[in-house]
């Protein structure tokens, strides 16, 4: 269980996440909805560690990130995607997927190859093995990007905006992947601004505003009018989305 | 001294002040290098204390004249500290150190120059500190530093003509003594001056080749 506890975070004096409670369970796929700087990012930071919690408690299957000792396993059972894809440039394909099984897990070199390649073929690069971030278009850089989270085999993973810098075409490859994952039971904390895919994937939404968690509900109660529609911020939210 | 004429054997003084002067700069180079770049790791590590120490000793170190520098370790530090000087050792001392903090400023700049989103995922799946530094900041900060890094060895090898004023008999030290004994400025300074050029493009062009082959092994834009 992926656990998010009271949660607070500031930087200087901007409050950016006030109190925010939140619950993953194995096989769930909740996404987080929010308008631009609401605090989604900084929430998906908070828990693979990247920033420290002012208050609260983050734990994953356990184990607290906001201990040293804890964290390197919370990081283990959590993988992250990111919105800016965040590869090694020096590094083939292959490399950025497979250097963290190596380097982390102590996988045997070859073991961890066969399956980086594997994990390539299964989101269609099987032939790009080789080639470098620079030589990859932007939805194959995220494909990239989500086989090294894979390779890692996290329990949870962690997917943030990780479409949003690519067109329509490559949003759309990265989706199709995306989905494929959900169906066969990966546990994903799936933070975006596509509403209908999220509709689609997921069991629970939730809302983020200002920091605050303002809804958190299954998926179909919150596209429902006595569900989530009945927030005035999420109706409005959902309604600016739809047009643009 | 009467003055003479030149001689066969001063081709051998020449390339005995030569074999000085280019032995002084590898090895005070090698030093240097590695301890900028020790210190430039220090940084990384945000060691407490010593990072702060290390910064006020590589500005200190940039901002005098080398030669002030070297009259300080050469007479100044053995008559304070009573200690025995050699103007080798003292050579050696004071390049080492000058060279060591302009390799820090290469180091910090290009360890800088690594993305941050990188590092930060890197992190985020688990590497340690030392695995970020070694296996994605290393590589890339090399080859981003290389560059600068010719330039200043290029430029440490002229400095190294301070060090005739305190009797090291390096190029220029035999440059000096040839000038005094033949009167022939003109062809003495010529000869010296060419031997540094032809030792100072080797220098640069070993390091283009290096360059370029740290760039053409990792085939990515963005360097
Ligand atoms: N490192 C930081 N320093 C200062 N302010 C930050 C930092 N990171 C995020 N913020 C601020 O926190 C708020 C939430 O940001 P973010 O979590 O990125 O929102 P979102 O991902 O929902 O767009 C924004 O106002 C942003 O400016
Ligand atoms: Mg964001």
């Amino acid at each position: 269980m992926l656990k998010v506890e009271n949660v607070k975070k500031a930087f200087g004096g901007t409050i950016v996440l006030d109190g925010v409670n939140l619950t993953v369970n194995p096989g769930e796929v909740v996404s987080i909805l929010g308008s631009s700087g609401s605090g989604k990012s900084t929430l998906i930071r908070c828990i693979n560690g990247l920033e420290k919690l002012n208050a609260g408690r983050i734990t994953v299957d356990d184990f607290d990130v906001s201990k040293p000792k804890e964290l390197a396993e919370a990081r283990k059972r959590s993988g992250t995607v990111f919105q800016l894809f965040n590869l090694y440039p020096h590094m083939s394909a292959l490399q950025n997927i497979t250097l963290a099984p190596i380097e982390v897990l102590k996988r045997p070199k070859a073991e961890a190859e066969a399956e980086g390649r594997a994990l390539l073929a299964s989101v269609g690069l099987g032939d790009r093995a080789d080639a470098y971030p620079a030589q990859l278009s932007g939805g194959q850089r995220q494909r990239v990007g989500i086989c090294r989270a894979l390779a890692m085999q996290p329990r949870y993973l962690l997917l943030d905006e990780v479409t949003s810098a690519l067109d329509p075409e490559m949003t759309s490859e990265v989706l199709d992947i995306l989905a494929k994952l959900a169906k066969s039971g990966t546990t994903m904390v799936f933070v975006t601004h596509e509403i209908e895919f999220a509709r689609q994937i997921s069991n629970r939404i939730v809302f983020l505003e200002k920091g605050v968690l303002l809804v958190d509900l299954p998926t179909a109660e919150f596209f429902s009018a006595e569900g989530g529609l009945a927030q005035p911020r999420v109706a409005q939210f959902l309604s600016k989305m739809r047009k643009d | 001294m009467r003055y003479t004429e030149f001689t066969p054997f001063d081709l051998w003084l020449l390339a005995q002040g030569l074999g000085v002067t280019v032995g002084l700069f590898l090895v005070t180079s090698l030093i240097g290098v590695a301890i900028g770049v020790l210190w430039g790791v220090v940084r990384f590590y945000r060691v407490p204390v010593l990072m702060q120490v290390i910064t006020f000793v590589a500005e200190v170190l940039k901002n005098s004249p080398v030669l002030v520098q070297l009259f300080l370790v050469f007479f100044g530090f053995p008559a304070f500290f009573k200690l025995n000087m050699t103007p080798v050792n003292a050579a050696i001392i004071t390049l080492s150190l000058n060279t060591a903090a302009f390799v820090y400023v290469i180091a910090v700049s290009s360890i800088e120059s690594i993305g941050r989103d990188q590092v930060e995922a890197a992190r985020v799946f688990g590497l340690s500190r030392w695995q970020v530094l070694r296996h994605v900041i290393a590589p890339q900060a090399m080859a981003f530093s290389i560059g600068p890094l010719t330039a200043l060895l290029v430029n440490q090898l002229q400095v190294t003509s301070l060090i005739s004023v305190i009797g090291v008999m390096d190029l220029s030290k035999i440059g000096a003594n040839l000038n005094l004994r033949t009167l022939k400025p003109f062809i003495v300074w010529t000869a010296v001056g060419i031997l540094y050029y032809l030792a100072a493009k080797l220098v640069a062009t070993l390091g283009a080749k290096l360059e370029k082959r740290l760039r053409a092994h990792s085939a990515f834009r963005g360097l």
